[in-house]
């Protein structure tokens, strides 16, 4: 009996409960510190500065770590405790990772697909899906040790997709991608997350900012800010500015304001701040995450400082 | 100056960098442990049954003989890698994209290899002065008698395979397995071209044999024996440097190496031997350049599609529909725990990428062992047929970090107790149908004892194999170990240390079976490790 493309998922989406998550490493670094996020279903956005902490709240949701205390929850699921559970229902996508040269594609994931327990008239039917999908199918039968890099993270992503998993953790995936590259991941992950938990991990704000229902934002192995992107919109309306300046007086603006961005046109060069009182003849503009972004991070910083 | 400057930061640099790896620790303590071994009277040069008095001349002598005979075998092991190093961590990139040349590259990665080499050589000048000291035979101490057999000997023979070990690194032939296995025989034949001369001239030794002398043995020798023949007119000759065995019943005083122009002319040439083979591997050496590293003929041989024309299509596709194509939701029954597609699936991935004539080989060892009388089989093709997968065996357990792909496959269910054991059962099977002519031999002459032997075997090899592998994240350690067990062990038959267990003479499968255990016990302990578990 072939399975119908009407196919319905009997399992609900779930969502993960993380309670204080922490964790230190033996050189003294404080990746995560007392991390308490709720993760309903759909794309959720992890996002944060290099070093943040990120990829080790990824990994220890992928059960490749261990944290020194605190909990996760996936459904009924203990993440730190019940691994081989979890293993079942997850796909992952590292930041970084390797493929054997010598196979091409069809075989690689042939090979995974056996891993993780794929019986194979399944797996090959799963496979050729997935290689149209990832846009792969044309070059199945090249040695993957030719690959770009993007192709190499196509390849990523159908593999993490071969158990049709309920969670899906993807670690900054579109590093090393080019735009039309970049465009495409970001749709195909969107989609993915109609049925699924989608976490996205990483620290360009456009990946995010078009696709996630809700972000974390991460810093130090904290976190800063847990919302809607309209919440977070929302936090710096009427704050964002932006004037034109001689090129001579930039040096000067910086020290005096946030500045979230700058152009440089024939006019001169357009400065966009983050500011409660804006500067003489400075006009109001509609924020952006990448604004809401900064200011977090800056009110964050502070606040650390102080 | 100003190249000067710059070696002198590249070897820094590459020095440092070791220095501060558990990898160097663990190459000091051999060597800690090698010169505890001669210290403690393990390691024994013996003429007739006379040793030399512990005094500075002979301490030093053994000590800087033994460096230049054995630790130059693990040296080699230790540091063949620093290019790879370079290339996986892509630092190489940004060296090549300095005007750095070739030949000062190679040059710096020498002299890196021969600066670790040279701490081993530093650890084992502290032994040999402990040695003279705690041994209490003669504490009069005469530091060029105790230095400078482990300064002209050791030393030119440390660089010399510090630059063989950059030379194999850029021959794409010898980068490998294939270069771990030849530099063992390499090594067995630079110790035998030494010492052979002295042993055919009666221990006298021409101008010539000085400079085909890598060891420094046979030049020591001659002027020991000289002295020995002093003191007891009737010495036969016998000479042995050996591990372990009765120590010698009498002492004689031995003054030292009484050096000579050609004698100092002849340990130089090493090091310029040693200059030579970094420049030759300057010429073969790529510069990190992708199109002649690993995967060139792969991508000739792919269908070549021209990158403008891929971004077009990767541009029509994000204009017309970003979703190219839909997933069917995977029925729950697809997903089981198939423990012998994992085991397809692994031999697949042992056995891919090897070209046809490899399984000719293969192929025609199991029918040559099958044909030979069974001694003939059982004690001399069975050894060739049991060193030809070695390649294989030796990606058992460290391919997933050699090709960074641990995060994907750990990352799915039961990788513990479904890969790992997978991984062992498809090296059993390789390691089986590698000996099959001789197992079947084995059966049709009703030998149970010899097939029991040889089913202890296929399960140790890929046992060791995958356990290194495991352990040292590294194909590096089982080819290197592999290599001496195999010349050392089982290709003399020696009782103990022969694991093929189908020669009666010198079969232990019950100690190899106790082994084989112990070794999966270590597997399980370490992959467990790594999967993350409490």
């Amino acid at each position: 009996m072939e399975p119908s493309c009407t196919f319905v998922r009997s399992n609900p989406i779930v969502q993960i409960q993380i309670q204080n998550l922490s964790k230190t490493y033996p050189n003294g670094v404080k990746a995560l510190d007392h991390v308490s996020l709720t993760i309903p279903g759909g794309m959720y956005g992890l996002l944060g500065p290099n070093g943040a902490g990120k990829s080790t709240l990824m990994r220890t949701l992928a059960t490749l770590q261990e944290a020194d205390s605190g909990s996760a929850v996936f459904g009924d699921l203990d993440v730190l405790r019940q691994k081989e559970e979890v293993r079942r229902r997850l796909g992952y996508l590292p930041q970084d990772f390797g493929v054997y040269p010598n196979l091409n594609t069809q075989e690689f994931l042939e090979y995974l697909a056996a891993v993780k327990g794929l019986d194979a008239t399944a797996a090959r039917r799963r496979i050729d899906q997935l290689l149209n999908l990832v846009n792969l199918a044309d070059v199945r039968s090249r040695p993957l040790g030719g690959f770009s890099g993007g192709m190499k993270q196509r390849v990523g992503i159908a593999q993490a997709l071969l158990n049709d998993p309920q969670l899906l953790i993807v670690d900054e995936p579109t590093a090393g991608l080019d735009p039309e590259e970049r465009v495409r991941f970001r749709n195909l992950l969107s989609e993915l997350s109609g049925e699924r938990i989608v976490i996205l991990s990483t620290h360009i704000v456009s990946d995010v900012e078009a696709t996630a229902t809700d972000i974390a934002l991460i810093s130090n192995g904290a976190l800063v800010a847990h919302a809607a992107p309209e919440d977070l919109l929302r936090r710096v309306e009427g704050r964002v500015w932006e004037w034109v300046v001689p090129s001579a007086d930039l040096n000067a603006v910086k020290q005096c304001y946030r500045i979230s961005n700058t152009a440089r046109r024939s006019d001169g060069v357009h400065v966009r701040v983050l500011t409660e009182e804006p500067p003489a003849g400075a006009l109001p503009v509609a924020p952006t995450l990448e604004d809401a972004y900064l200011d977090s991070l800056s009110i964050y910083r502070a606040g650390a400082i102080a | 100056m100003k190249r000067g400057r710059v070696l002198w930061h590249l070897v820094k640099a590459d020095f440092l960098g070791r220095v501060r790896r558990t990898s160097f620790l663990v190459t000091l303590a051999f060597a800690v442990f090698l010169g505890y071994q001669t210290f403690a009277g393990h390691v024994v040069l013996r003429l007739d049954d006379y040793r030399g008095v512990y005094n500075s001349a002979w301490v030093g002598a053994l000590m800087g003989v033994v460096t230049s005979s054995f630790l130059t075998l693990v040296g080699f092991y230790i540091v063949k890698g620093s290019i790879l190093r370079d290339e996986t961590t892509r630092v190489g990139q940004i060296l090549a994209a300095t005007p750095m040349s070739k030949s000062f590259y190679t040059l710096a990665k020498f002299l890196g290899n021969f600066a670790a080499l040279a701490a081993m050589v530093l650890v084992m000048a502290v032994a040999a002065l402990c040695m003279q000291m705690f041994r209490a035979e003669d504490r009069t101490l005469h530091l060029g008698a105790l230095l400078s057999p482990l300064l002209l000997y050791a030393l030119p023979a440390m660089a010399f395979v510090a630059a063989l070990a950059v030379l194999f690194e850029t021959l794409p032939v010898l980068r490998g397995g294939v270069g771990n296995v030849a530099w063992f025989f390499l090594w067995t034949a630079l110790l035998v071209a030494g010492v052979g001369p002295a042993a055919s001239r009666n221990g006298s030794l021409t101008r010539a044999d000085y400079f085909h002398d890598f060891s420094g043995l046979p030049t020591m020798v001659v002027q020991m024996r000289t002295a020995l023949l002093k003191v007891d007119p009737g010495f036969q000759d016998s000479i042995s440097l050996s591990i372990g065995g009765k120590p010698p019943q009498h002492r004689f005083v031995w003054t030292g190496i009484r050096w000579d122009s050609v004698q100092v002319a002849a340990r130089l040439t090493w090091v310029a031997y040693a200059i030579a083979a970094a420049l030759l591997a300057s010429l073969f050496f790529h510069r990190f350049d992708p199109a002649r590293e690993r995967f060139t003929q792969k991508q000739q041989e792919a269908p070549d599609r021209p990158a403008v024309q891929e971004l077009a299509a990767a541009r029509e596709l994000v204009r017309s529909d970003p979703w190219a194509g839909r997933l069917t939701p995977l029925p729950p029954a697809s997903v089981k725990n198939r423990f012998f597609s994992v085991v397809i699936a692994e031999l697949r991935l042992m056995l891919q990428g090897h070209r046809w004539w490899w399984y000719a080989v293969a192929g025609g060892l199991i029918v040559a062992c099958a044909a030979a009388p069974l001694p003939a089989s059982s004690g001399g093709i069975i050894l060739a047929a049991w060193i030809w997968p070695m390649l294989i065996w030796s990606q058992m357990g460290s391919r997933e970090a050699r090709y960074a792909t641990g995060s994907l496959i750990f990352s799915a269910p039961h990788a513990l107790q479904r890969q790992l054991p997978a991984v062992w059962v498809a090296g059993v099977l390789v390691t089986m149908a590698a000996g099959s002519g001789l197992a079947i031999r084995l059966l049709i002459a009703r030998d149970l004892h010899g097939f029991a032997g040889f089913l202890v075997a296929a399960c140790f090899i890929p046992s060791l194999a995958l356990a290194l592998g495991v352990w040292s994240g590294s194909s590096k350690s089982f080819e290197a170990l592999y290599t001496v067990w195999w010349y050392t062990g089982a290709a003399h038959h020696i009782p103990g240390l022969d694991f093929t267990g189908t020669f009666a003479a010198s079969s232990r499968p019950g100690l190899y079976l106790l082994l084989t255990a112990a070794l999966l016990a270590a597997c399980w302990m370490r992959r467990r490790t790594q999967l993350a578990y409490a």
